[in-house]
């Protein structure tokens, strides 16, 4: 009497069902939506901010890139990506993959998802790049208001580089996506790190601060000379080299190397959940 | 808890070859040092209404949870549907574990399409289909629509099983399927098990209020602190226990009556106008006959079986359930 | 599944961190492995070597690092003691140049850039921060001179490269200095020859010099200035990655961007006569010879320096455009800040109390390759001596 189905669809056919399942319960979800539309209010009142102030006493001031903006509104995307690589993207990533494994176990949907049965490599898997594409909607929320708003209020125009040296709109504008596109690759560490602390409890919050707290941590540790050996390893010491873009001849050597550490926590924090994750008993 | 005398026809199904559930020295030690499961032998033949009986704490759920691939056991192994990688089986396992899991914020039915997504071996075309069956046959088509956190306790726990029957199933793992349910939706669930298993399906239901699914059994298994008191059929368990007999009699006629019963080779025990004693192996039929005979003026007969929770009590020397 | 268990399935991450740590360590030693196979020279051949060898065509990345042992600074990071990161700490530049008289020597901050561009008889200095170009032109009656003359750079100096510091010891080898041949090494990736200078004066604070050679070009790789007992190099500024070709013509060229505030400075060809000696510039007095070289300074506005105003630094004579324009100024801010542009509450005259001694003469600085001597009469004095020389020197 046995029922067992024939397969019904192919391996990959099978995993892309439940990664569009995945994506649509990540995407899906209010409280991200929330978190997007509040990356995306980033760049529209720093737009907004800048385009009341200046010609006042106040323009020009502030952080790098803000100056800019005035005068071309492709900088409005960087420096909204700016504004919000120390902590409001931090906090995203924390909360989209710290919930992963987290928030299944705590909803108690984990024992139920295991019982199909779902592997839990692929499980892992599945949750991996829904936190990772949850992790580039928030990048490209703040890059594609930044850049609407960008152009309403300022107009986008040629494009001058941080060597003061100026590019046409065309390469200027694939400058600032080749920057949206590092710091989103500059996060992708962050979300394994964020992956491992799911796999660990079944308390979301937890991982979720244990996740912005690494990141506040890395931040800390990389100003602190005395530890200047390891800042080259450390997860955030690459963010800022997105200006590699901006300059007039990108070192690749820069880039890639920023990428490389990138990989390197991804492969072993990656690694780490899996060896957690696929040995874990679910007692949620 | 008394069971009436009269017990309820156990389900009677083809019992096929081979074991849907067995184990072999399965224990579970966690990291605290506290062994949850120690060393128990599971049997549920295919085709069988396994009830897994204990109170709470006793390892049921953890011994389920290493059955289907949850908790890695420190000892020993089990075999689903003979294979001893559940992964390779879990398709054709419906299972409902420590009371229902869904995400708050999706409908019972999204939840229903999410964890048919997930399976690699069900069908996208008939997923609708089936949620919609599995919906109605636990009564919650009407409520498919709402937000799972606006579902009561007992709409839960049949979206639950909702989850359990998205298709067609070798074996069911019901565990404690009743909870938060009132005495109507546990008549259900009992009905629920008794269809399932007309038609050929596999349960192994367990829980901590042995009335309310004894009834539905054909086996039983006792685990009490993380070992398996008892298990077999449900007549063998029965038969275990010693069963009385009690005659009301007349004023007046008590001391007849206890002569009579003590002819028979009975010890009475002497309670106003009713005489107890254990039947022993003696015909019920011959008591009421030998007191008609003997004119005794009989106003009340009852044989007692004793009922499951009486048969622990014996084993244990402790109540069944430590939290009602 | 497999079914590995957990104890295999814990191995994998401990394997996967080996072959990362692996991945990033072993690039770095390989790269610097020494290579004894170079054709053997005398340290005299090394030197001529490098005097004779033509300015090549290069791009790289030059990194800059000073370990001078100020005292630790009562600061928080965001308080941006911009001068003094750059006396003790590490910067990053981008070079570029043709090898005749076109450049591009670009100061890296961690979102902004100081850039100075040279072509031909024009510079430009750019800050990011502030948008602000200054460019230096020769007024029109020194052009064709310039032309016939292919006169040194206006602003040549204005940031360190191993060339310009290698060429500054060099001028110390003959009188004052022994040389040796140190092992051949590798620096950014090339093959070198180690040149040791070492001075002969014994009051020095310098103990060594060390200059990386590249074997092919004879160009300096890298310059370390050791002081007397350390481990580490007290300065070091060398290429961490160079490449030897032409770089294209846009780098080497620059008009000011749309937008920016721009500063028209004309520089006078000086005639070949006039270059002050050493470039000694006027308002100094030198005493001492080679190593033991001290420079004094009368008239500096100390005061007016500490209470932060730019244009004080402009009463230090001879100033370096780097240190004393108003551009190089932001680019120190920006250093210190950190992209943020501005120096912000920080109150100068006690981080000059903290870093500096009071001593009978004024205010003594010491660090472990120099010494400065403020005096209460509004002198400097700024030597590679111990500090007690200056005091000499000062009375």
């Amino acid at each position: 009497m046995s029922l067992a189905e024939a397969p019904a669809q192919s391996t990959a056919a099978a995993y892309w069902r439940l990664q569009r399942s995945e994506l649509r319960l990540v995407l899906g979800r209010r409280r991200n939506l929330v978190l997007l539309l509040g990356l995306a209010a980033v760049p529209l009142l720093l737009g907004l901010v800048l385009f009341f102030t200046q010609d006042t006493a106040l323009d020009g001031q502030g952080p790098a890139f803000l100056g800019r903006v005035t005068g071309n509104g492709l900088f409005l995307v960087v420096a909204s990506v700016f504004l919000c690589l120390p902590f409001l993207l931090p906090l995203t990533i924390g909360i989209a993959s710290g919930d992963a494994i987290a928030g299944e176990a705590s909803a108690g949907t984990l024992r139920y998802l295991l019982t199909v049965p779902v592997g839990r490599t692929r499980l892992l898997l599945v949750k991996a790049v829904g936190a990772l594409a949850f992790a580039a909607a928030a990048v490209a929320s703040i890059a594609v208001v930044g850049l609407i708003a960008g152009a309403a209020l300022f107009g986008v125009h040629d494009v001058t580089l941080l060597s003061g040296d100026t590019v046409s709109l065309g390469a200027g504008a694939l400058r600032v996506l080749a920057v949206v596109v590092y710091v989103g690759l500059s996060l992708t560490g962050l979300v394994a790190v964020g992956l491992f602390f799911s796999t660990l409890t079944e308390v979301p919050v937890g991982a979720m601060a244990a996740t912005v707290v690494v990141a506040i941590v890395s931040g800390v540790l990389d100003t602190i000379p005395a530890l200047s050996a390891i800042h080259p390893a450390l997860l955030t010491h690459h963010w800022l080299d997105f200006a590699e873009f901006l300059r007039i001849e990108p070192d690749w050597g820069v880039i890639g190397g920023g990428l490389a550490v990138q990989a390197a926590w991804v492969a072993i924090f990656g690694a780490l959940a899996w060896s957690r994750f696929t040995t874990a008993d679910v007692t949620s | 808890m008394t069971a009436p005398a009269t017990v309820v026809p156990a389900v009677t199904s083809p019992v096929t070859a081979g074991t849907a559930v067995r184990t072999q020295g399965l224990t579970k030690r966690f990291r605290s040092g506290q062994v949850a499961v120690d060393g128990i032998d599971l049997l549920v033949p295919r085709g069988a209404v396994y009830g897994f009986l204990g109170p709470n704490g006793s390892g049921k759920t953890t011994t389920i949870r290493m059955i289907l691939g949850l908790v890695r056991p420190t000892s020993g192994q089990a075999w689903l549907l003979d294979s001893p990688n559940p992964a390779d089986v879990l398709p054709r396992v419906g299972a409902l574990v420590e009371g229902p899991g869904f995400h708050p914020y999706l409908t019972g039915r999204a939840n229903l399409a999410r964890l048919d997504a997930a399976d690699q071996t069900s069908d996208a075309r008939t997923a609708d289909r089936r949620a919609s069956e599995a919906l109605e046959r636990v009564g919650l088509l009407a409520a498919e629509g709402k937000p799972y956190r606006q579902y009561s306790l007992g709409m839960k726990q049949r979206l639950g099983l909702a989850a359990a029957l998205l298709r067609r199933r070798d074996l069911l793992v019901l565990d404690e399927p009743t909870n938060g349910l009132d005495p109507q939706g546990t008549r259900e669930v009992r009905l629920l098990i008794r269809e399932l298993a007309q038609a050929g399906t596999t349960v192994l239901v367990s829980s901590h209020l042995l009335g309310e699914i004894e009834q539905v059994c054909t086996h039983i298994g006792i685990m009490s602190r993380g070992r398996l008191l008892l298990q077999g059929p449900r007549d063998v368990i029965d038969s275990r226990g010693v069963a009385r007999v009690a005659v009301t009699v007349a004023p007046g006629h008590v001391a007849t009556a206890a002569g009579v019963l003590r002819v028979l080779g009975l010890d009475v025990s002497i309670e106003e106008l009713t005489l107890g004693a254990e039947l022993g192996t003696l015909a019920p039929a011959r008591i009421p006959e030998a007191l008609v005979h003997a004119g005794v003026d009989v106003t009340g007969f009852e044989v007692r079986r004793p009922s499951l929770e009486q048969v622990f009590v014996e084993l244990t020397g402790e109540g069944f359930d430590v939290a009602r | 599944m497999s079914n590995l268990s957990p104890r295999a399935r814990w191995a994998v991450p401990a394997v996967v961190g080996v072959v990362v740590a692996a991945a990033f360590v072993a690039p770095p030693l390989v790269a610097s492995a020494s290579s004894d196979d170079l054709p053997t020279l005398t340290p005299q051949q090394l030197v001529t070597a490098v005097a004779d060898a033509k300015d090549q065509p290069l791009s790289g990345t030059v990194v800059y690092t000073a370990r001078l042992g100020l005292p630790s600074l009562p600061l928080g990071d965001m308080a941006g003691a911009s001068p003094v990161n750059l006396l003790d700490g590490s910067s990053t530049m981008r070079v570029w140049t043709d090898g005749v008289d076109r450049s591009r020597a670009s100061l890296l901050g961690a979102t902004s850039e100081y850039s100075v561009v040279r072509d031909g008889s024009q510079a430009w200095t750019y800050s990011s921060t502030d948008d602000a170009v200054v460019h230096y032109a020769l007024p029109a009656k020194d052009q064709a001179r310039y032309d016939a003359l292919a006169q040194d750079p206006t602003v040549e100096g204005d940031l360190p490269t191993p060339a310009a510091a290698a060429t500054s010891v060099l001028g110390l080898v003959e009188q004052f200095s022994t040389v040796s041949l140190d092992a051949q090494s590798t620096v950014a990736g090339r093959d070198a020859y180690n040149l040791v200078v070492t001075p002969k004066s014994t009051t020095t604070l310098v103990g060594h010099v060390v200059i990386s050679v590249d074997a092919k070009t004879s160009t300096p790789l890298r310059v370390q200035v050791w002081d007397r007992d350390s481990t580490a190099p007290a300065l070091e500024v060398g290429f961490t990655d160079v490449r030897f070709a032409t770089p294209s013509a846009s780098v080497l060229s620059f008009s000011a961007p749309a937008g920016a505030s721009t500063k028209d400075v004309t520089v006078p060809l000086p005639a070949a006569t006039d270059r002050p000696a050493a470039g000694i510039p006027e308002g100094t007095t030198v005493t001492g010879t080679g190593w033991d070289t001290v420079v004094q300074a009368s008239g500096v506005d100390v005061a007016g320096l500490l209470a932060g105003d730019t244009d004080a630094l402009a009463s230090v004579p001879g100033s370096q455009p780097a240190i004393g324009s108003k551009s190089g100024q932001k680019l120190l801010d920006e250093f210190g800040a950190d992209g943020s542009g501005k120096v912000r509450d920080l109150d100068l005259g006690t981080l000059f109390d903290t870093i500096t001694t009071k001593v009978p003469e004024g205010r003594l600085i010491e660090t472990r390759l120099a010494s400065v001597l403020v005096t209460d009469d509004g002198r400097v004095l700024v030597g590679a001596v111990p500090g007690a020389t200056l005091q000499a020197d000062a009375r």
